[in-house]
């Protein structure tokens, strides 16, 4: 039964426990891209997968798991990305709006009159 | 002691970075004055695409370039050097803000490229009146923009300045397809658009986050060097596992904005749903940056800083880095792995791993005193094959399209894998001859600039023929030749181009390609390389089929009954458009020396320090 307990179940909380949670994350946010039929749950996924590597950021900038770090450049790096994920869902959700305008739907399933 | 650091950040960012940054600089101030105007209703004075008009002017003349302030004599706060100019050819490759950004000629270059495309491109949007005077400020201003965010791609040093160009040139480029309200394509379009844009940068940006990570820095030279250490030092499988995951996740950014298969399905939509003139502007501007981008990441993980930091004798050959992963799994792994499998079952036999170890490094004795070359084999790899299935796929699926847009989408796809296929050859040369590999990308940025024409002419063509016909299918093409001399004969010469056939200029960006493939493989025996060679061959053979259609029905097949009729001729300013872009592509052969002194002098320090 030596696999029911791996290591990481064991051993004290460090790095690999954050990342397990960002890779935890960015899968959610993996599935719920390709699953999720509202244009509005894709892009929550893709808030997810952001976040997902936000947590790596700051996981790997930490001084407290490892010797060599990131250092302040993943603590940078988290905070732009959060700055630019409102962006980039503000204007998503503009164009979703825009689309809602023509379509009155926002099921990405219905966006099929252009065929590629 | 902090008031030096202070004296000494304010000297560098001020003196140094500054100067260096001036055309984002311009561009930012034109984007702010045109939304002031619209503030203070100057904009129905002043037409706004005239002062995004002197903008890019005022930039293209900031460009020229300056010698940057030296960097020691900067440090000692003391000498200030006026601003000099120095040939392209001399100018030094100087990291500006801390090592975020670089400035050096292949930068000047590719924002001279886009620069100068910028002004085609307004000359081009103000014939065709695309937008209506008030809309103007919107428009240009997401137009500035992107190109800011392209410029930004063009200099990238690290990685957050390569997400950062990404995203920055991206979200504006959404809502320009959005830009025609009201119809419905355009919003089906740019919903498509934004969504696959927004997700392939989510996991561009956790393949960042796994790169940096594992490499403890995210400066690319920073990282370079310590990828060197970590395949210097016999690296576990799971390490080139993650680092592989990561440097394939950012290619999906990479190649979604390079269109590129299997990340293209946005291309074709969204250039049917956008207006021609979007289009031009996202196969052309959009792909230069991103094929700029994708020759920074590719050398910069393939070259060492400088030879004295690098631990091994190594610097002479600049290994190639970058993509750990799949020859990871092929090559290098190929016994790591095998020694993994060993411990795994017999955990007592850890005096035969050793041996095994020992009999690696004696055997592979060669490739560890180049720690990169794995990298650099796994990279050119990936690029390569990726070229490969984006060129045919682009050519074989563009046979069946009706639609003018969607079959240059495809043709803009296919454009995109040959330009890639000049990377691997820079990659796989740039550890045993690095002028060559200079020349190979040289070939590249001729490619890109000959594109320019070749594809604003033909979406001027599709714009101007919409504008008189309302119709946008191959089939009201029909009869061109009879109705309008100009667009038939301009656009032929155009899409003959394309396809790359002498004596026209496309065929000058092929075989500028094409010679590095050639060069390449001479030089280092690689043969994926000759695969690209004829892949790339064959693929021009292929595309001579659908280019040559188009051409056929405007010059042979017959005016039909419902052939959309043109309501009036090209005025003189949709003529004199044409034949500007088209005197260049036909002409170009003549005498395009110029063009290859400007690239061999713009990229003589890019590897070569």
């Amino acid at each position: 039964m030596e696999w029911l307990t791996p290591d990481i179940l064991t051993e004290p909380v460090g790095l690999s426990h954050f990342l397990a949670v960002g890779a935890f994350l960015f899968v959610t946010g993996a599935v719920c891209m390709a699953t999720k039929r509202n244009t509005l749950g894709i892009l929550m996924g893709i808030e997810l997968v952001l976040n997902g590597a936000n947590i790596n950021f700051v996981a790997f900038a930490s001084p407290y798991f490892r010797e060599d770090n990131l250092g302040l450049d993943g603590h940078l790096m988290a905070l732009f990305v959060i700055v630019l994920a409102a962006a980039e869902a503000a204007v998503a959700l503009a164009i979703a709006l825009n689309y809602y305008n023509n379509y009155a739907t926002i099921d990405v399933d219905k966006a099929n009159e252009l065929k590629g | 002691m902090f008031y030096e650091l202070v004296s000494q950040l304010s000297d560098s960012t001020l003196y140094q970075s500054l100067p260096a940054f001036g055309v984002e600089l311009v561009l930012c101030a034109t984007i702010v004055i045109m939304l002031l105007c619209r503030i203070f209703s100057l904009t129905e004075k002043i037409d706004a695409s005239y002062i995004a008009f002197i903008g890019v002017i005022v930039a293209l003349i900031v460009l020229s370039p300056m010698k940057p302030w030296d960097v020691s004599e900067a440090l000692d706060g003391i000498e200030i050097a006026s601003p000099v100019r120095v040939p392209l050819g001399d100018l030094p490759s100087v990291e500006i803000f801390t090592g975020m950004l670089v400035y050096d000629g292949f930068a000047v270059m590719i924002k001279t490229i886009l620069l100068v495309f910028l002004i085609l491109f307004f000359a081009f949007v103000k014939i065709t009146k695309i937008t209506r005077t008030e809309e103007n400020t919107d428009f240009f201003t997401l137009v500035l923009g992107a190109t800011l965010g392209m410029c930004i791609m063009a200099s990238a040093n690290h990685m957050l300045t390569i997400f950062m160009g990404i995203e920055m040139a991206s979200v504006p480029s959404y809502v320009m397809v959005a830009f025609m309200r009201g119809k419905k394509k355009s919003s089906e379009a740019a919903l498509k658009y934004a969504i696959f844009g927004a997700g392939a940068a989510g996991v561009m940006l956790y393949g960042i986050s796994l790169l940096s990570g594992m490499l403890n820095s995210a400066h690319i030279p920073t990282m370079a060097a310590n990828l060197a250490d970590i395949m210097s030092n016999s690296p576990d499988s799971s390490q080139l596992f993650v680092l592989g995951l990561g440097a394939m996740m950012l290619m999906v950014g990479l190649a979604f904005k390079l269109s590129a298969v299997p990340f293209h399905f946005w291309c074709p939509d969204v250039f049917e749903g956008a207006t021609a003139e979007v289009n031009a502007f996202l196969s052309i501007a959009s792909k230069a940056a991103a094929l700029a981008l994708l020759v920074r990441v590719a050398i910069g993980f393939s070259v060492l800083p400088t030879p004295t930091e690098t631990p091994v004798a190594v610097a002479e050959s600049p290994a190639v880095i970058e993509a750990p992963a799949d020859e990871a799994e092929l090559d290098a792994n190929r016994f790591f792995l095998v020694s993994d499998e060993q411990t795994a079952d017999d955990i007592a036999d850890a005096n035969v791993e050793v041996e095994a170890h020992g009999e690696e490094a004696v055997a592979n004795s060669e490739e560890l005193a180049d720690p990169l070359s794995q990298v650099r084999y796994f990279m050119a790899m990936l690029i390569g094959f990726i070229a490969i299935i984006t060129c045919t796929f682009g050519n074989l699926a563009a046979y069946a399209q009706t639609n003018i847009k969607r079959l240059l989408a495809y043709s803009t796809i296919a454009h995109a894998g040959y330009m890639m296929m000049a990377v691997p050859a820079a990659i796989a040369l740039s550890a045993e001859s690095p002028e060559l590999a200079q020349a190979a990308v040289g070939g590249l940025a001729i490619y890109i600039a000959i594109y320019v024409f070749m594809n604003l002419g033909a979406f001027a063509v599709v714009a101007f023929v919409r504008d008189t016909s309302g119709s946008e299918e191959i089939s009201d093409y029909a009869g061109m030749i009879g109705r309008s001399k100009i667009i038939a004969v301009c656009f032929t010469l155009i899409l003959v181009s394309l396809v790359g056939l002498p004596p026209l200029a496309g065929f000058i960006g092929k075989f500028a390609i094409f010679a590095s493939l050639a060069q390449g493989y001479s030089v280092t025996g690689q043969l994926y390389l000759l695969v690209l060679l004829i892949v790339g061959g064959l693929n021009s053979a292929i595309s001579l089929y659908y280019y040559l259609r188009i051409v056929k029905v405007m010059t042979i097949d017959p005016e039909a009954d419902d052939t959309a009729p043109m309501q009036r001729p090209l005025g003189m300013l949709q003529n004199s458009y044409l034949l500007l872009m088209t005197v260049p592509v036909a002409l170009l052969i003549v005498d395009w020396e110029f063009l290859n002194v400007w690239v061999t002098g713009a990229l003589a320090h890019l590897l070569v320090p």
